[in-house]
């Protein structure tokens, strides 16, 4: 395809810089991001075994909810009846003392509610890992550590970025979009090397990509753009339900029918939680979790039905997978497709390869600036400079930082038991991800590559360690070897580059950032 | 098209315009959404929030090609007429703010 050659400069010119400036939080964003792929099986591989009796069965329900709104009236406000009973989800029943961002971000408290033995109530605070809300509130933050308010509008700027990057990488790469494709040149000129797996990541992602870039911008400014429309077009308040006869008192279907009467309405829902609230009219309202692989889901792994309480017919099937019109599962799909929670386990793997091939495509970006500005400044000194430097340290020691961060934090809640808390897990993380970052400047591009690789191995292998040392008791399936497996194989892929990196680092270039010389 | 060549050094004055003006330009167009749809309430209504996904491809792609454009002030006046014609329709049909 022929494009002007100015403009195609001009783009060059965009990408390198937009990429330079989001690429190192795009790689903490999509490497956290492939690892929240599988949140649900980390947080029960990461949760220690319940000390809570057995949870009840469905059918004795409701004496555990009887018994805990008249021992914690405040329950009443928002309450959960938990259908799937596992190591992250111990209590058949649980409340929070926060709302909903301030239970997703660990800043509140969750009671967990069981019958003992001898009937009397049980309720403790201490409960399932929050490693993996954290990891995945990491992957939000694009890494940042600061509050919700203030990180998201960054994450919604490096969102924009990224659009840019992906609309200017775009443009470079159609002249020569026929000659380049197929072609990955491995061989003596190792700038060529990169570029060629750089393009071809980025073509072959480029629908993921797109995806991922626009629904992050509406995750990150949907309050603001609702504002301005609210500013411009003027707000209308939403139209009252019909409310049956207020005043008398409700009698709520017990869970097991509601689970009974949802079987009927729509099969293959498979139900997850019953979540209680009260509404501002005082009428209790019910919406129901659950999931169906067979459509994609407005929430990460679960869509929703809004339900009658009293005689569990579905009032709203807007969020219920298979259920929806059209507008609906337009909506849905938005959420679906940056989720990747349509089609089960193997589209799960296939985002968290994505996800990976995401992350190392910016480190490629970084790799290819930093080889450009070598060129340039060959030509007019033999040393690097110190921004290029600096640059150099940041590529290798922010992503190798992130990496070593989340594995041992993940480790450490094995290790940790039920005094894990979020604030300890990001304790860990941060510390171990300053120090690499440090490290690296300390030590330059070079020498610190090899060192951090070998380090993010060595925290790679503090996962099988941990639970090693926990103990057969937390496997409660089988199948959460994975994360041990994946760990291990992690930590061999590390080594290996590791020794990739000290090879170059003795027999690359000398004028390269990679060279020993330079970084001393 | 001009003969003017493109180059990057211009790209505060177009992204500043293609910050500010594209934004402005996709709400109009989330309201041209909303009046064409029938929109009544935003925040709850399935149509209300499709109308407020708009902005964000039409905001992303106004910034990523607003550096087309041959100068900052070409830009500037170009996405300035643009939102002039679209926020014009709207408040003739109605659909803005009183």
């Amino acid at each position: 395809m022929k494009l002007r050659t100015d403009l195609v400069r001009m783009y060059r010119e965009i990408h390198g810089w937009v990429g330079i400036v989001s690429g190192l939080a795009l790689f903490i964003a999509f490497y956290a991001g492939a690892i929240t792929m599988f949140a649900e099986p980390l947080q029960r591989w990461a949760s220690p075994p319940s000390r809570l009796t057995p949870a009840i069965s469905l059918e004795r329900t409701p004496e555990l909810v009887e018994k805990v709104l008249s021992a914690h009236p405040e329950a009443a406000k928002a309450y959960r009846i938990n259908l799937v009973i596992d190591a992250a989800h111990p209590a058949r029943m649980t409340w929070s003392d926060g709302r909903g961002r301030e239970v997703r971000s660990g800043n509140a408290i969750i009671h967990y509610a069981a019958i003992a033995n001898d009937g009397s109530l049980e309720v403790v605070t201490r409960g399932p890992s929050p490693v993996a809300q954290f990891i995945d509130v990491l992957h939000q933050q694009v890494g940042l550590p600061f509050d919700h308010e203030i990180s998201m509008p960054i994450m919604g700027a490096i969102a924009l970025l990224y659009t840019i990057a992906i609309v200017s990488g775009l443009v470079v790469l159609l002249p020569s979009l026929v000659s380049d494709l197929f072609a990955l040149r491995i061989g003596k000129n190792l700038k060529r090397m990169w570029l060629d797996v750089h393009n071809v990541l980025g073509l072959f992602s480029l629908p993921f990509h797109l995806v991922m870039a626009l629904t992050s911008i509406v995750f990150a400014f949907h309050d603001e753009f609702y504002d301005l429309q609210g500013l411009a077009f003027g707000r209308v308040e939403r139209a009252a339900r019909t409310v049956a006869a207020p005043g008398a008192a409700e009698r709520l279907l017990p869970p097991a029918e509601i689970v009974a009467a949802l079987e009927r309405q729509a099969s293959g829902f498979k139900l997850r939680s019953l979540d209680y609230s009260r509404r501002p009219d005082g009428r209790t309202m019910l919406r129901i979790a659950g999931s169906d692989e067979r459509y994609g889901m407005r929430g990460p792994t679960f869509g929703i039905a809004e339900v009658d309480p009293a005689s569990g017919k579905i009032i709203s099937r807007d969020y219920l997978p298979g259920h929806q019109d059209g507008w609906a599962a337009t909506l849905t799909s938005f959420f679906a497709l940056h989720f990747g929670n349509f089609g089960g386990t193997p589209v799960r793997w296939a985002y968290f390869l994505l996800g990976l091939a995401g992350a190392f495509l910016f480190y490629t970006g970084n790799l290819l600036w930093i080889e450009s500005r070598r060129r340039r400044e060959r030509n007019s000194t033999a040393e690097q400079t110190r921004s290029t430097r600096i640059l150099g340290a940041l590529t290798v020691g922010v992503p190798m930082g992130c990496v070593a961060g989340i594995s041992v934090t993940v480790a450490a809640a094995k290790l940790l038991g039920e005094a894990t808390t979020w604030r300890i897990h990001s304790e860990i993380y941060y510390a171990i991800f300053l120090i690499c970052v440090l490290w690296a400047l300390l030590r330059g591009a070079a020498r610190s590559g090899v060192d951090l690789a070998i380090v993010g191995a060595l925290a790679m292998l503090t996962i099988p360690l941990a639970s090693l040392v926990a103990g057969p008791a937390w496997f409660e399936t089988a199948d959460l070897l994975a994360v041990d497996g994946v760990a291990m194989a992690s930590a061999a892929f590390l080594l290996m580059a590791a020794r990739a990196a000290r090879r170059r680092m003795t027999s690359g270039p000398r004028d390269s950032i990679w060279a020993a010389a330079a970084s001393s | 098209m001009t003969k003017r060549e493109l180059s990057s050094r211009h790209w505060f004055g177009k992204s500043s315009a293609g910050l500010v003006l594209g934004l402005l330009l996709a709400v109009a167009m989330s309201g041209l959404f909303r009046k064409l749809f029938g929109v009544e309430e935003a925040f709850f209504s399935i149509k209300g929030q499709l109308a407020m996904w708009l902005i964000a491809p039409i905001w992303a792609a106004v910034l990523s090609f607003c550096f087309l454009f041959s100068s900052s002030l070409r830009a500037w006046i170009g996405l300035a007429a643009a939102n002039a014609v679209l926020w014009g329709a709207l408040w003739a049909v109605g659909e803005t703010a009183r």
